[in-house]
């Protein structure tokens, strides 16, 4: 944490917009704030923080105080007020809609906290729906042998290999959260996002979960940013980001 | 890929979606039903309507005549070439047809056709509607011994024999009835000498010499024999007519006996008795009356409704109608019914008589008695199918402009285009209204789709965050949208075909049910309801149906595709 805290100078960002070493994922002066009719109710007030490749970040601060927000920010859902979010050495909060996407599809898993899996889609359809969107109709046909096999191998080191064409519906939360994580690793991405992926799961099933987050860490060299507010989970953590009062303590 | 994947499974898990294209269902059944009935009956109603009327008919005015058809239809023919089929002239005349029902006598107006036997049928659609089977065969306008329909079975020389001696018996009581009444009458004045005393007759102007010489004598008893005189009349010299006999004058002298010259002898030979008209063996001119003009409607013993008809085949009627010319003069013909036509136009059926033409042309004055020369009153011409008769009946008119002739010339569709047009106006409104319940299935599955966006905020997030293009997730609601119009107007169309298939087993089934006639064939003429499915308008029924589904699921798609992720991914 504190090389991080090292090369951050939130008062001078335009000043330090070179590549800081090893980051994979970046931001300067990074400001949201959300319009309630005429009044603008800030939420980020300049963001500077950094992401090293193959780290296990956690995002911690009091509810409401703006880490999902942020966390859509990095992602590029939403469009920052100001300031910058570089990725792989290249600016991605300004890119255009199509390449966004191509991104959040390809570079990004993304992890939310009410699992936000498609009801009509069965374990394995849900893993698959990052590919379908990547591809078109006839290369998918092509691929989908592969990408079953990496569908199930997924499924099955996040311990759901047995529940392959059960509805989300039928699943507990913890198995839900478990078949989102293989759907976030479907592309093999550079970046894990993660929003509070255990906040709506009891203990068992978040440790659970978090185990299966960290053996997967391992095992495929993620990076992983994860949103919490459980101070026992940030723990693991390699680096600790707190926000307060929208900017990095 | 995701895109279909999900239209199928939201259309296999909304059933709401599916009742919300009902609607499109029943639309396009309905829409396809009554297209093809109304098909059905438009079709029906243009051969009626078609029916006995040519093509093209070339017609001089009223009682007006087209002299030399022959050099006309030559003149025709070098005008349309190859177009045409075949052509026939056709006397026509308005006329009164008077009949005797029960001692009664009825008299209706009709429009007299004078066709030809031959010719007429090739121009037309005559022969088929003709009701005796023979004569649909091969026709003559002789009364036939067989081959009349059910309903006046008891037709024809069978008939018209059991008439005639009939009537004979009659005749033979009203005279045995009169000599019984006479011998009583003579009997009563022999009785009664003084009711009866005969008075000489005394004038009471005086007499003159002269008229006292005449001689009141009745002739006598002996007839000289005309034949005789006339056989061997050479000459007009009353001395050199030979005398056959001698007799004594008033005055006491002798005179000779002899037979004036008599230019009519012949006409005055004693007609054999085998040309005497006697109607056992004999029929006067033939003529065929619409069925209509013959037949009532009328009640049996148990109430049920029963056709009478006025007259038959084998009667007797009297057709009075006008000759040409400058004096037009009514004159009457009997003529004997040989046949009905029926062609299930009220409009044709209770007006149109047919007679020979020859026949008519003579009667009227329309022909030369010298030189046999006849004219008609209209050219009827038959086209080859496909011909384009507007076309025809322009080049026609541009042949015998109205300004030098007194023709109208005229297609059949011309005769009957305002009742054409209000039926085309009809159906065309009725697509119309149709298609507005279609159009309103349209705004269900607009609010349904509309519901279904929202249902599914979440999910658009999702997909969007996974890296889906807003173009994607309109397309998944606007494949769900086709995919339902489909389903929808596919089970319609089927439904529809079904219905139409089976429409008189249907009709059958609401009678029964609801106790109404739904289709009674009195009124329509058909047995059926009669039925016409074009596969175009099946194609266009759907396209049109799955169009407006798709329309309907634009704006909820729109509104999909512009959904904020993360807005979408925080709605719960
Ligand atoms: N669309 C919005 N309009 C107005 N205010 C918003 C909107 N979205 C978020 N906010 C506000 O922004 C602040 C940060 O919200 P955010 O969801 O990032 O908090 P959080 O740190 O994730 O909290 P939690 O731990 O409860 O998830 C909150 O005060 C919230 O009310
Ligand atoms: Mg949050």
């Amino acid at each position: 944490m504190s090389n991080f805290e090292s090369k951050i100078d939130a008062e001078d960002s335009v000043a330090t917009l070179q590549r800081p070493d090893k980051a994979l994922m970046w931001t300067r002066g990074l400001e949201k704030s959300y319009r309630k009719g005429s009044l603008a109710v800030p939420v980020l007030n300049g963001v500077d923080l950094e992401i090293e490749a193959g780290s296990f970040t956690a995002i911690i601060g009091q509810s409401g105080s703006g880490k999902s927000t942020l966390l859509h920010l990095l992602a590029t859902l939403d469009a920052p007020c100001a300031g910058e979010v570089h990725f792989n050495n290249r600016r991605i909060d300004n890119l255009p809609a199509k390449q966004r996407e191509k991104l959040r599809n390809e570079q990004f898993g993304l992890i939310f906290q009410f699992y936000h899996l498609l009801p009509e889609l069965s374990t394995l359809e849900n893993v698959l729906v990052p590919k379908m969107v990547q591809d078109g109709f006839f290369s998918y046909l092509k691929n989908k042998s592969n990408y079953l096999k990496r569908a199930t191998e997924l499924l099955e080191m996040v311990g759901m290999g047995h529940r392959t064409t059960h509805k989300p519906a039928e699943l507990s939360g913890g198995e839900m959260q478990r078949t989102a994580i293989a759907r976030a690793l479907i592309s093999d991405p550079s970046i894990l996002l993660a929003d509070e992926p255990t906040g709506n799961l009891d203990e068992e099933n978040g440790d659970e979960v978090m185990e299966t987050l960290d053996r997967l860490r391992q095992k495929e060299n993620l990076t992983v940013v994860m949103v919490t507010h459980d101070n026992a989970l940030a723990q693991r953590a390699d680096a600790v980001i707190r926000l307060i009062s929208g900017k990095v303590a | 890929m995701y895109k279909l994947l999900l239209s199928w499974r939201y259309l296999r898990t909304r059933f709401i979606a599916l009742a919300s294209i009902v609607s499109v269902t029943l639309g396009v059944a309905t829409l396809i039903v009554v297209n093809s009935v109304m098909s059905g009956f438009v079709f029906e109603m243009k051969t009626r309507l078609h029916g006995i009327l040519s093509d093209i008919e070339v017609a001089a005015p009223l009682l007006g005549q087209i002299s030399h058809p022959e050099v006309h239809m030559r003149i025709i023919r070098d005008v349309l070439g190859d177009d045409i089929q075949s052509m026939t002239g056709v006397v026509r005349s308005p006329a009164m047809v008077t009949f005797t029902v029960h001692g009664r006598q009825m008299t209706q107006q009709v429009m007299l056709l004078g066709i030809d036997d031959e010719s007429f049928g090739q121009v037309t659609d005559f022969h088929p509607y003709l009701q005796n089977e023979n004569k649909k065969e091969a026709f003559t306008f002789n009364l036939e011994e067989s081959g009349y329909p059910e309903y006046v079975r008891d037709s024809g020389w069978e008939y018209r024999r059991s008439k005639a001696q009939q009537q004979k018996r009659i005749d033979l009581m009203r005279r045995q009835q009169q000599a019984y009444y006479d011998t009583v009458a003579a009997d009563y004045i022999a009785d009664n000498p003084q009711l009866y005393q005969q008075t000489a007759y005394t004038s009471p102007v005086a007499a003159s010499d002269d008229d006292r010489a005449i001689d009141y004598r009745p002739l006598p008893a002996q007839a000289p024999d005309f034949d005789k005189i006339h056989s061997s009349n050479q000459g007009l010299d009353a001395s050199e007519i030979p005398a056959t006999g001698s007799y004594t004058g008033r005055d006491g002298k002798t005179y000779r006996k002899f037979k004036p010259y008599d230019p009519h002898a012949e006409f005055r030979t004693q007609p054999a008795a085998e040309d005497f008209f006697d109607p056992e063996k004999d029929q006067h001119t033939g003529i065929i009356l619409g069925l209509a003009i013959s037949k009532r409607k009328t009640l049996d013993e148990a109430g049920n409704k029963r056709d009478f008809y006025m007259v038959r085949p084998g009667d007797d009627v009297q057709v009075i109608f006008a000759t040409v010319g400058q004096n037009a003069k009514p004159v009457s013909e009997n003529c004997t019914l040989v046949d009905f036509y029926s062609s299930n136009m009220h409009e044709y059926d209770s007006s149109f008589a047919f007679v020979p033409i020859k026949e008519l042309q003579k009667v009227r004055g329309m022909m030369d008695p010298l030189t046999g020369d006849s004219t008609v009153s209209s050219i009827q011409i038959k086209m080859k199918p496909g011909a384009d008769l507007d076309k025809a009946r322009d080049a026609l008119i541009a042949k015998f402009p109205p300004e030098q002739y007194p023709y109208d010339i005229h297609t059949w569709q011309d005769t009957q285009r305002p009742l054409l047009s209000a039926v085309n106006m009809e159906l065309t409104i009725l697509n119309l209204l149709l298609f507005m319940i279609i159009a309103v299935a349209g705004f269900g599955i607009l609010a349904t789709f509309f519901m279904i966006v929202v249902e599914k905020t979440k999910d658009i997030g999702v997909l969007k965050a996974l890296g889906a293009p807003s173009s994607g997730v309109m397309s998944i609601f606007l494949g769900y949208g086709m995919s339902l119009g489909m389903v929808g107007t596919g089970a319609g169309i089927a439904l529809g075909l079904l219905f139409v298939r089976y429409i008189n087993q249907i009709a059958e089934i609401v009678q029964v049910v609801t106790g109404q006639e739904v289709f009674d064939p009195e009124i329509y003429y058909f047995s059926e309801i009669p039925t016409i499915v074009s596969p175009m308008m099946v194609a266009l029924v759907g396209l049109g149906a799955i169009l407006i589904a798709v329309l309907a699921s634009v704006l909820p798609a729109l509104r999909a595709a512009r959904l904020h992720p993360v807005e979408a991914l925080r709605y719960e």
